[in-house]
């Protein structure tokens, strides 16, 4: 193997990796959200059965290592359910599933924020559990849950980097294999890193704008 | 499609000696990150703004930056510039940097929560600040921060799998071998998520224990 | 001697203290009256140097408060006991009293000890000395900070307060071991709104009201109609101090 030096089209691969990454990140973020969400909407019915099988997958989910999920998923499925798992796909399910976890654990924290005084007033008027959930309770808890959320979405964003081990080509991923090629390991993962940095912080930016717009509407309007 | 968990059985030996690697490295970068967390946090506090700036920065570095981005940063690097240390080494070196910045915050917190009049009195009583700081600023502030700092230590366990991916054979390097002999990688990989989940647990009521000891003279006595 | 001479202190736009001059010789037990908000904490802060003067000097045997090198030996001089107590939370009764003794003057750790369980002796806690302060009444907390300012033998004791958090049962228990202090010739300097108590034990009154010392006179003389309550001030604050002492 030729060990060759940088060259500019290095920088089409790693944008090439960061569009990869955020791809990702984004899906799975939105899938999370919605699962984990939908979740603690099943814990809030109290659902028999469903309800302790979720939170047992949810604290297992969170319990241990994304590394070993994207294992299980990437290696363990196709052995035992016999079908191909190509690693995007393994890649997707893994982050999906681990930030609904966590998602639901932030979920269900913020629909216990609104005080039980008004949950039942409503249910005194008549509102059914899901008028209460979409009118009284939605809206409070998206803004108690912003913050969390924002934190949660930088963490996930730096896990996504995990998925470079099952051979996703994403910025991580990109990184290693300039890294073998330049043998410059010092530029590579510094520039890398810088990347995920900046990422990182675009994302804080966003989530912090997104929590101040939530948190306009919110009946705590501070002293 | 059938769950053999039965041919985990002759390997269980082999992937304890993974776990017990694996709580070796968690307990080192432990020492590590306390160390280094205590010391960012004492910067952070303190009067001198470039003191505070670095610590921020150290911080904020480690903190947007994926684990695997700086591990692979100290693994390829190190060498280049002439300092060739083993896996192990550097992972836990690896794992203590990136542990500190957490740890750093959780230990700040337990500093500002100190109750000014404390402080106060310390600092009209003639004692140095360096007496302060090691008799009344870190015995107090240590207390607090149990919790947090359990956190952190819980979230090292499930960060010390990722040393697998620079030839560290703790335990998810030595369930990837036992994956690859028994061609059974689900029902390893599930059981992983399992031992995970549990070592974790164990951690967190250890934390518990630990909070309530420390805490027990700071508890009003119950007449 | 303390001499705080013309001191200034503001926070912010708020003026706390405006021109005050003070002298508090050896031996002497003084009290500051005032209402809330006249400065009266303010200015035990300042002769301890938890809070910078803005304008004007306070000296402490000499040693300048504002002065970085003096402040340490001034410190030394003096001892102060807090209305909230603030005891160190991770340690006992007796650890509170001896950390500075064993730390600053290196008292070896029986020595400091032996001296520690003594002090809470005679405060009538002999028996508490390994409690924690949370295992203690709001009384006993502030017994113990008493010996704790008193651990280093300090020629001044500032009190800025040291009853108004607790209740009437054990503000006399404190005031008790106050007036057994002064008693034996403890100087003292103390902010109180425990009008008959200051009259007690007291040599000098002295009445602070927004920033301004209005009345600085010996005890019998600051009680007097003639003397301290001639000021329409003063007359009207005791007045109300009365009235919620005896409704």
């Amino acid at each position: 193997m030729r060990y060759a030096d940088f060259t500019p089209y290095d920088l089409v691969l790693l944008l090439q990796g960061l569009g990869v990454t955020v791809g990702l990140f984004l899906a799975t973020s939105l899938i999370g959200i919605l699962v984990g969400t939908a979740w603690a909407i099943v814990r809030f019915y109290r659902v028999p059965v469903l309800t302790p099988a979720i939170t047992f997958l949810a604290e297992l989910l969170k319990n241990s290592p994304v590394l070993v999920q994207l294992f299980l998923v990437f290696f363990g499925f196709p052995a035992f359910f016999h079908l191909n798992v190509t690693p995007v796909e393994a890649a997707t399910i893994t982050l999906s599933a681990n930030t609904a976890a966590f998602v639901y654990v932030i979920a269900v924290a913020a629909i216990e924020s609104v005080g039980r005084d008004q949950i039942e007033a409503a249910r005194v008027f008549g509102l059914t559990r899901w008028q209460v959930l979409r009118h009284i309770i939605g809206a409070q808890a998206a803004a108690f849950s912003a913050g969390p959320l924002v934190a949660l979405m930088v963490n996930q964003l730096q896990v996504t980097s995990l998925i470079s081990v099952i051979g996703v080509m994403d910025l991580a991923k990109i990184g290693a294999n300039l890294n073998m090629r330049t043998l410059k390991p010092f530029i590579v993962w510094t520039v890398v890193g810088i990347l995920y940095y900046l990422a990182a912080k675009l994302v804080a930016t966003i989530g912090a704008r997104v929590e101040n717009h939530l948190r306009s509407h919110s009946a705590f309007r501070g002293l | 499609m059938r769950l053999d968990l039965s041919i985990l059985v002759p390997y269980v030996g082999f992937l304890a000696q993974g776990a017990l690697l694996t709580v070796w490295i968690c307990a080192l970068s432990l020492i590590g990150s306390f160390v280094l967390g205590a010391v960012v946090a004492i910067a952070r506090t303190s009067s001198s703004k470039l003191a505070r700036r670095l610590a921020f920065a150290y911080v904020d570095l480690f903190r947007n930056i994926p684990f695997i981005v700086q591990l692979f940063f100290f693994y390829y690097g190190l060498p280049e510039i002439g300092i060739y240390i083993d896996a192990l080494t550097t992972g836990v070196v690896a794992l203590s940097i990136a542990g500190g910045a957490y740890a750093s915050d959780a230990i700040r917190a337990g500093i500002l929560a100190i109750d000014n009049g404390i402080l106060e009195a310390a600092e009209v009583s003639g004692l140095s600040k360096r007496v302060v700081f090691t008799h009344i600023v870190l015995p107090i502030a240590l207390r607090t921060s149990v919790r947090p700092l359990g956190s952190v230590l819980i979230n090292m366990v499930l960060t010390s799998s990722i040393l697998s991916t620079i030839t560290v054979n703790e335990l998810t390097g030595q369930a990837k071998i036992v994956a690859s002999d028994t061609f059974r990688p689900f029902e390893v990989y599930a059981a992983l998520l399992i031992v995970y989940a549990a070592l974790t647990w164990l951690v967190s009521i250890g934390i518990g224990m630990l909070h309530r000891r420390l805490n027990r003279d700071m508890q009003p006595d119950v007449r | 001697m303390i001499e705080a001479t013309d001191v200034r202190k503001a926070f912010g736009k708020a003026v706390v203290l405006d021109g005050v001059n003070l002298t508090v010789q050896p031996g002497e037990v003084v009290s500051i009256l005032g209402s809330s908000g006249s400065g009266k904490s303010t200015l035990i802060r300042c002769i301890n140097g938890l809070e910078r003067l803005d304008g004007g000097k306070i000296k402490v045997d000499g040693f300048d408060v504002s002065v970085p090198g003096q402040l340490a030996e001034a410190r030394k001089r003096s001892g102060t006991v807090f209305q909230l107590f603030n005891l160190y939370p991770h340690m006992t009764a007796l650890g509170n009293i001896t950390l500075v003794p064993m730390e600053v003057l290196k008292k070896p750790r029986a020595q400091a000890e032996a001296e520690g369980r003594a002090l809470l002796a005679s405060v009538g806690l002999a028996d508490r000395a390994d409690a924690y302060p949370a295992q203690l009444s709001g009384g006993q907390r502030q017994r113990v900070g008493i010996c704790r300012a008193l651990a280093m033998q300090p020629r001044y004791l500032l009190l800025d307060e040291v009853t108004s958090a607790l209740d009437p049962e054990m503000t006399a228990e404190v005031l008790a071991i106050l007036a057994k202090l002064a008693e034996q010739g403890t100087t003292m300097l103390f902010v109180t709104h425990e009008i008959e108590f200051a009259r007690q034990i007291s040599n000098r009154v002295v009445f602070l009201e927004k920033g301004t010392l209005l009345v600085d006179l010996p005890t019998k003389q600051f009680f007097d109609p003639a003397g301290g309550l001639a000021q329409p001030r003063v007359a009207q604050f005791l007045s109300k101090m009365r009235k919620t002492e005896n409704p």
